[in-house]
């Protein structure tokens, strides 16, 4: 099994980026470190060993003592001659896999140990890295890390979830059509926020789960910020589809805020959640964004009915405080009406040469 | 006690003059008298039945349209047989249709001169005794008795208000007077010896235009028909007089002045929990035309709210305004086979009122038609307007025409939005 170099990056970004050249691999150091790492390749130990000869097994007596029942009391030994490392196997039961880093066949059948190769034994993996190994540049903070930052703080979090509850109180107010008292709404805006809290701490969940840092006030404040976002979009597009007549087409623009909101929630909370690459928060975020409104679009789109006996027309109609857009006159309205009769007649033609 | 017997003879014998009568004219017409069946053809076996009268003697047989129409309008799929009263039956072709007065002509092959009905040379007089023959429920040819009220009152198609029993099964079937003559067909019934006739002369004048010129395509026919009726109707609405009529002291709302448009008004006032108070006109045409089953055009409704709000904020108030907004539908009945899917648009708009108040409205209004697909250039028309420049009080102005040519729809659409407004 060949791991190559970019695949181990990708799953595991602690890992040190092998800079090394083929100087490195011949003056190979004394010191080394041998690191034990799971199959996802995250990191459990980390040897320093300053020796020329350093043995593995399950015994007490070796330098680098495994529980792993499929490994050998004494199973291998590494030791360093002539500038290089090299892997010897004690007749162990299960053997001894080295998974090079490089397409280095000879270096391979010598037992030579190369800076970053992986050694398979029973059930675990270590991982050799040089000293001298160089790592990767030093990330700096991204101007997102002041704004979590900011909306992690206690306070912030608290404002944004009353926030939220006032938005929910106010739209259940809205959409009752009958008399309602302050209780009612204060219970129905306490559901409303225990259930999109439930994304937030989910994600915090399995970010705990595999062995990240929660960041609950963080998840929490990021997501109930957005969820604002979301319902001042709405309110926006409300206010738009108001004042707008259906000749002027801003839906299609006014459709895409709330996708790009939702795109940027979703990678916000990874970026706070995980310690991945960024090119796979990005396909991760993308990917949630297009299952949702892909989702509800397709939903939408099989519920459809072949035939609507029923007219479909935007009924948006807010107080007059939101009207800012000025009305036609009757004769603009009749003309725009007549162009409808062409393509009802036309729509009409077409079904019936189906 | 002389007085009483006379009185008692007299109701006796009229009674059983009647009787004798209704027998005798059983007994001559029934030759002539028909069980028009429509056969599905895959299955063979009768999708509907409705009753049929010779009036020719070379074997002109008139109907209703409804008896027909679904062979009208799928000829591919059903045929249309007679069934006579000694039990022949054979198939009858589709002449002429008048979808409008709800008559149809089919025509059976004859070899011999047949006796037919003769059609009435004058209208019955009211009070006048008639008789309905027709076949209900598929249980035989049946005579019932009845009388001549006149003309339905407030309808734009005439027909003839008849006391007596009609049932389904009977339409298409004469109704003649005392001297055999027919007088009428049965169309419709209204349930407790209310029932409806097509008069005659509608009858004599499809017969007489059939004599003239046969047409030479049902479809086109009846797409004429439609066309001529919408024309009638809608030059009847546009040029009567609209009159101007408050709605709850607040609003100004246009009732046409027609006999054939009835307006009805409901209000929640007696609700003390509603929060908003609403008031309603809805005017609407009492009839329409049948074109099948699935599919009626020639209906027309106006409908007007007046909206106030009871302590309330102007977001809850319009957040409930939009909902009534938000439910129009069609005025008719119609499937996907008989009309495109409706196409709408909507803007702002702020008419210059006709009305004496000269007050100005601000709308949200929204137009949407379709298109029907065998006869073209007929379409169904929806307008609805929502005030959107008072922040507690509202009018929804709404109005569905069907089956009406575009000239006719922008026409009255403009008169009607000018007709509404504050007061």
């Amino acid at each position: 099994m060949e791991v190559t170099k970019s695949e181990l990056e990708q799953l595991n970004e602690v890992e040190p980026v092998n800079t090394s050249t083929p100087v490195d691999i011949d003056i190979a150091p004394t010191e080394i470190i041998i690191e034990e790492i799971t199959r996802n390749h995250k990191l459990l130990h980390r040897h320093r060993i300053n020796q020329d000869e350093i043995t593995i097994g399950r015994g007490y007596q070796n330098d680098i003592i495994l529980a792993d029942p499929h490994i050998c009391p004494l199973h291998l030994s590494l030791t360093f001659a002539q500038g290089v490392w090299r892997f010897n196997d004690n007749n162990s039961v299960n053997g001894t896999v080295l998974e090079s880093n490089k397409n280095n066949k000879q270096d391979k059948a010598q037992r030579i140990v190369n800076d970053g190769d992986v050694i398979i034994i029973g059930k675990s993996q270590l991982r050799v890295v040089f000293s001298n190994r160089q790592v990767a540049e030093t990330v700096v903070f991204s101007p997102f890390e002041s704004l979590i930052d900011f909306i992690r703080h206690p306070i912030a979090v608290f404002i944004s979830i009353a926030l939220f509850m006032l938005i929910a109180a106010n739209i259940t107010y809205l959409n009752q059509p009958t008399e309602i008292n302050f209780s009612h709404l204060f219970v129905s805006a306490f559901k409303m926020a225990l259930l999109f809290a439930l994304w937030p701490t989910g994600i915090a969940l399995v970010s705990h789960l595999t062995k990240h840092d929660p960041r609950v006030l963080a998840q929490l404040g990021i997501s109930f910020s957005f969820f604002i976002l979301l319902w001042l979009s709405y309110l926006l597009e409300e206010i738009i589809n108001f004042n707008s007549a259906s000749h002027a087409n801003f839906g299609l623009a006014i459709s895409l805020l709330p996708v790009g909101l939702s795109f940027s929630l979703f990678w916000l909370n990874s970026y706070i959640g995980f310690h991945v690459s960024a090119k796979r928060r990005m396909i991760v975020s993308i990917s949630i964004t297009a299952l949702l409104f892909g989702g509800s679009y397709l939903i939408q789109y099989s519920k459809k009915p072949e035939f609507n006996p029923h007219p479909q027309y935007n009924a948006t109609i807010m107080a007059p405080k939101f009207l800012v857009a000025p009305s036609s006159n009757v004769e603009t309205f009749l003309a725009r009406s007549a162009a409808l009769f062409k393509q009802a007649s036309k729509a009409a033609q077409k079904d019936q040469e189906m | 006690m002389k007085t009483f017997f006379t009185l008692v003879f007299i109701l006796l014998s009229q009674s059983s003059f009647a009787t004798e009568q209704a027998e005798k004219i059983f007994a001559q017409l029934t030759p002539s008298l028909y069980q028009i069946k429509i056969i599905d053809k895959a299955s063979g076996e009768k999708s509907s039945i409705g009753s049929g009268f010779q009036i020719s003697s070379d074997g002109l047989i008139a109907t209703n349209y409804h008896v027909i129409s679904s062979y009208a309008r799928h000829p591919e799929k059903y045929r249309i047989e007679y069934l006579d009263h000694q039990g022949n039956s054979d198939q009858v072709s589709l002449v002429s249709v008048d979808v409008i007065n709800d008559l149809a002509l089919v025509q059976r092959q004859v070899d011999t001169e047949m006796p037919y009905f003769t059609l009435s040379q004058k209208k019955p007089i009211k009070g006048e005794k008639l008789f309905a023959l027709g076949n209900p429920h598929d249980l035989g040819m049946i005579v019932v008795p009845g009388t001549y009220n006149g003309l339905k009152k407030e309808s734009f198609n005439e027909r003839i208000h008849f006391t007596g029993s009609i049932n389904s099964g009977m339409s298409g079937g004469p109704v003649v007077n005392k001297a055999e003559q027919v007088v009428g067909i049965n169309v419709a019934t209204s349930g407790n010896q209310i029932g409806f006739l097509v008069p005659h002369e509608k009858l004599v004048k499809l017969l007489n235009d059939y004599k003239k010129q046969p047409p030479v395509d049902i479809m086109q026919q009846i797409s004429a028909q439609l066309m001529a009726s919408q024309n009638k109707l809608m030059t009847a609405l546009i040029s009567s007089r609209w009159q101007s009529k408050e709605l709850a002291g607040k609003a100004i709302i246009p009732i046409i002045e027609v006999p054939f448009l009835r307006c009805w008004g409901d209000s929640n006032a007696d609700k003390k929990d509603a929060l908003i108070l609403l008031a309603i006109t809805n005017c609407s045409l009492n009839e329409n035309t049948y074109l099948s089953s699935h599919f009626f055009t020639g209906s027309v409704e106006l409908d007007f709210r007046y909206m106030q709000a009871k302590d309330l904020t102007d977001n809850k108030f319009y957040h409930l305004y939009q909902q009534q907004f938000s439910q129009a539908g069609a005025g008719n009945r119609a499937g996907k086979d008989d009309v495109s899917e409706y196409q709408c648009h909507h803007d702002l708009v702020s008419p210059t009122s006709s009305t004496s108040t000269g007050q100005t409205i601000n709308n949200k209004s929204i137009f949407c038609t379709r298109a029907y697909k065998d006869f073209p250039k007929l379409f169904d028309v929806l307008y609805l307007g929502a005030s959107i420049d008072k922040k507690q009080q509202a009018i929804l102005s709404h109005f569905t025409l069907a089956g009406v040519s575009q000239e006719n729809a922008l026409t009255f659409t403009n008169k009607f939005i000018k007709a509404v407004s504050w007061k």
